[in-house]
């Protein structure tokens, strides 16, 4: 029972983490805004790390889960925009419509895309993004380029004071939540065959098929479920914020950029890490911005390749190397 | 019954013909050598063993069933594992969760759990004797006990037969005397079929193998009892050039 609960240890950082982070954002003045935005890098690196920290294979299109999640959510509000009587049902719809349209498209991206290997399907994928932005604008899908803008809906169905906290308040938490969702899978998945299997294929994809392991398989299940949670993050942080969507802000590669950072910063394929990486990334971006505005991309085009080449293995990858011989171990995956 | 059967089997590299009409067959728990020079094929029939490539002529066996055009995948847990000339560790998984995969997706794989499958690592790791290097990460071995490790990946799986690429390549001549005794009592024990394949013709290997094909530029030359190999004179052509070639030359 014992080694059984001590499988669930590296929890503990991360609630903590996230606790920590909650508290602040509550009870320092002015800080809401920058609680919010490294909730949603915490909750986008999570995500994304079940998928490229895992497999090892880099989506260049994985905005385009935010995308479409965004989209399910928005759908969602409008179309049942006459049923006052849904009330916070309609959330609970919407995130379901964005699971869904986020994992079909998972779907169909990766039954092509994950047969390729490596730098293949990492070419691949560029072009998902893009091009499922112009279906939407060129075949004028929910409204084509014109966006989606549903505000009144929002406020028609929870009314105007709910409305008003689950854009300012509430759709953070669910943020947050959707963080240490994916950090529960994470490790649900790392305890389980599944993990095992996306470890050897990330080391060894020929090794790792000689030893039995239907290697497709386990990377569709990665990015179906790193897909559903980035859909979820777009309907919570993008849809339910900021009550509109238009299709080049729910489709622009820099998020997907933002995400690998985020992700090699903390460390590819640990628990932590990419937690780790989103409160490193979130704050230094947001203080650059203020003392240095404008060479915020540019530093971090240095610190990118100063990771690569001195630790790639991230700062939870290196930690964990240190804290291998001593009690903190069992704390840090 | 034989426990793998190869007809007739071809396997092309464009207008290379890299295994050429092979059949051979080999019975449960037997220890049988393939010996051939650099290029002779070995490695490709391996793979064609092994599901990496499909033959383009010929027909591969298991246990009587056609597994042609088995993926690899599949064939692991019908119980042919494999090791490789450059071992292939998961290297930054430790030695322990390396050896669990292979329990993991081996012919047991469908009955066993993570915990027994590294429970089942636990008992190989004693085996092999790498106790000391349980929770190293397998990139950081050596050389030799990266090939430890990889046999032992290899045994967690409870093959019916164990197909060996160079296992003994690059190793100390008392380690190979060794590992080989090793290897094939753990055989003897669970009755699986051993195919180690060398370059040249190993002392340890050869010695032990109870019959040897040899392998000439993708064709068959002999398939015999290991003494009678060794005394063909095919064999010796195929190694040393034939005689009187080196005169006319």
């Amino acid at each position: 029972m014992n080694s059984k609960l001590k499988k669930y240890y590296p929890l503990l950082p991360v609630c903590v983490a996230y606790l920590i982070l909650f508290l602040v954002g509550r009870n320092v003045t002015g800080i809401w805004q920058l609680v919010s935005t490294l909730l949603f890098y915490c909750a986008l690196g999570q995500a994304f790390n079940i998928f490229l920290g895992m497999t090892g294979y880099v989506d260049f299109g994985y905005v385009a889960f935010l995308g479409v999640g965004t989209y399910g959510m928005a759908t969602a509000v409008t179309g049942l925009a006459g049923y006052e009587g849904l009330g916070v049902g309609v959330i609970v719809i919407g995130f379901a419509l964005a699971v869904i349209m986020a994992t079909l498209l998972s779907m169909a991206v990766g039954a092509v895309a994950l047969r390729l290997r490596g730098a293949y399907f990492a070419i691949a994928t560029i072009g998902v993004n893009e091009g499922f932005r112009y279906l939407i604008e060129g075949a004028n899908l929910w409204n084509g380029s014109s966006g989606m803008i549903f505000t009144a809906e929002l406020n028609q169905i929870l009314g105007r004071d709910l409305a008003g906290r689950v854009m300012t308040f509430w759709a953070d938490i669910l943020v947050l939540i959707i963080g240490v969702a994916a950090a529960v899978v994470t490790l649900l998945y790392m305890n389980s065959k599944i993990g095992y299997a996306l470890t050897a294929l990330r080391e060894d994809e020929d090794a790792a098929k000689v030893m039995g392991i239907h290697v497709t398989k386990f990377k569709i299940i990665a990015f179906i479920t790193s897909a559903s949670f980035a859909g979820m993050v777009g309907a919570a942080s993008w849809a339910l914020k900021t009550p509109y969507v238009f299709p080049p802000e729910v489709f622009e590669i820099h998020y997907t950029i933002e995400a690998i950072i985020i992700v090699m910063l903390g460390g590819a394929g640990t628990l932590m890490g990419p937690l780790v990486g989103a409160l490193i990334y979130g704050v230094s971006k947001y203080y650059l911005s203020i003392f240095l505005p404008g060479f915020q991309l540019f530093i971090f085009a240095l610190v990118i390749i100063v990771i690569i080449v001195l630790f790639p293995e991230g700062v939870v990858g290196v930690l964990k190397g240190k804290t291998r011989n001593n009690r903190l171990k069992q704390l840090i995956l | 019954m034989s426990l793998l059967r190869l007809e007739n089997v071809t396997k092309q590299f464009g207008g290379l013909v890299a295994v050429n009409n092979v059949s051979f067959e080999i019975k449960e728990g037997e220890f049988l050598g393939i010996v051939g020079t650099n290029g002779s094929g070995k490695t490709t029939l391996f793979n064609v063993i092994n599901g990496v490539f499909f033959p383009e002529q010929g027909r591969v066996f298991f246990n009587d069933m056609d597994i042609t055009r088995t993926p690899s995948y599949k064939r692991a847990p019908l119980g042919i594992g494999r090791t490789f000339q450059i071992p292939r560790p998961f290297a930054s998984a430790t030695v322990r969760e390396n050896i669990a995969v292979g329990a993991m997706f081996g012919t047991m794989g469908k009955q066993l759990n993570v915990d027994q499958s590294l429970e089942v690592a636990d008992h190989v790791i004693e085996r092999m004797g790498l106790g000391k290097h349980r929770l190293k990460s397998a990139g950081l071995l050596t050389p030799v006990e990266k090939k430890l490790m990889e046999i032992g990946r290899a045994l967690a799986m409870r093959p019916r037969l164990l197909l060996m690429d160079e296992a003994m390549a690059g190793m100390h001549p008392n380690d190979i005397d060794d590992m080989v005794e090793m290897i094939i009592s753990i055989g003897k024990e669970e009755n699986i079929a051993i195919v180690a394949m060398v370059e040249h013709i190993m002392r340890a290997v050869v010695g032990m193998a109870e019959k040897l094909i040899v392998l000439d530029q993708g064709e068959k030359i002999v398939d015999a009892p290991t003494d009678e190999a060794l005394a063909d004179s095919r064999v010796v052509d195929a190694y040393l050039g034939k005689s009187g070639e080196t005169k006319d030359a």
